[in-house]
């Protein structure tokens, strides 16, 4: 996603390296997403459902 | 010894061999008060850019290289700065890449070097409607 728009930044963060931003974000199983600090997903998502959660779309009717 | 296998390098090799742009990997680490995952990212990092000459490591060092971390918004360390051709991808990675890490890595420098991104045309076309800063964070582990 950061690779087609120079907007977006993407982090990719190992969990257990890094506890402190974990327990900030309860990370409680892996994967999980956080956008903008406000938007959370768990798990992992097919790429259009992720997409969606992540840019907080609309759902598909 | 080699953190790769021969039988991975020579898979690696092959998809690296895709790459047309120099890609860069800018490894930050913290030489004192450190974890050892830094020295493991280097290792991994070094291994990778062996396989192909396109792919070149940087290393800075978190505490003193303040301009650098500054540039590329670094606050914690490890962390890996995926640049194109001198261009900041704003893809980066923290902790060592080990296990599924690895994996997002080599997607990473791939997209990185050759541009293609792999999504259906729809997602792209959400993904470059998007106006405003949006920072992803995705933790994981890697097993």
């Amino acid at each position: 996603m950061a690779a087609a728009n120079p907007l977006i930044t993407a982090d990719a963060i190992e969990a257990t390296e890094f506890m402190d931003l974990s327990r900030k974000y309860r990370v409680t199983g892996v994967p999980k997403t956080i956008v903008n600090e406000t938007i959370e997903i768990m798990g992992g998502l097919p790429e259009q459902d992720f997409v969606r959660a992540a840019l907080d779309l609309p759902e598909l009717q | 010894m080699g953190l790769l296998s021969g039988q991975d390098e020579t898979v690696l090799k092959q998809h690296l061999s895709t790459i047309s742009k120099p890609v860069q990997l800018v490894l930050f680490t913290q030489a004192f008060g450190g974890s050892e995952t830094g020295q493991v990212a280097k290792q991994i990092l070094n291994e990778i850019a062996g396989l192909n000459d396109k792919i070149t490591v940087v290393e800075k060092n978190f505490v003193l290289d303040l301009e650098d971390k500054a540039k590329y918004r670094i606050d914690k360390a490890p962390a890996i700065v995926i640049l194109s051709d001198d261009v900041d991808t704003r893809m980066r990675m923290y902790g060592a890449p080990t296990g599924y890490e690895f994996v997002g890595l080599v997607e990473a420098i791939l997209v990185a070097g050759t541009g293609n991104i792999d999504l259906e045309p729809e997602t792209m076309a959400w993904i470059q409607a998007v106006t405003t800063p949006t920072h992803i964070q995705v933790f994981s582990t890697p097993t």
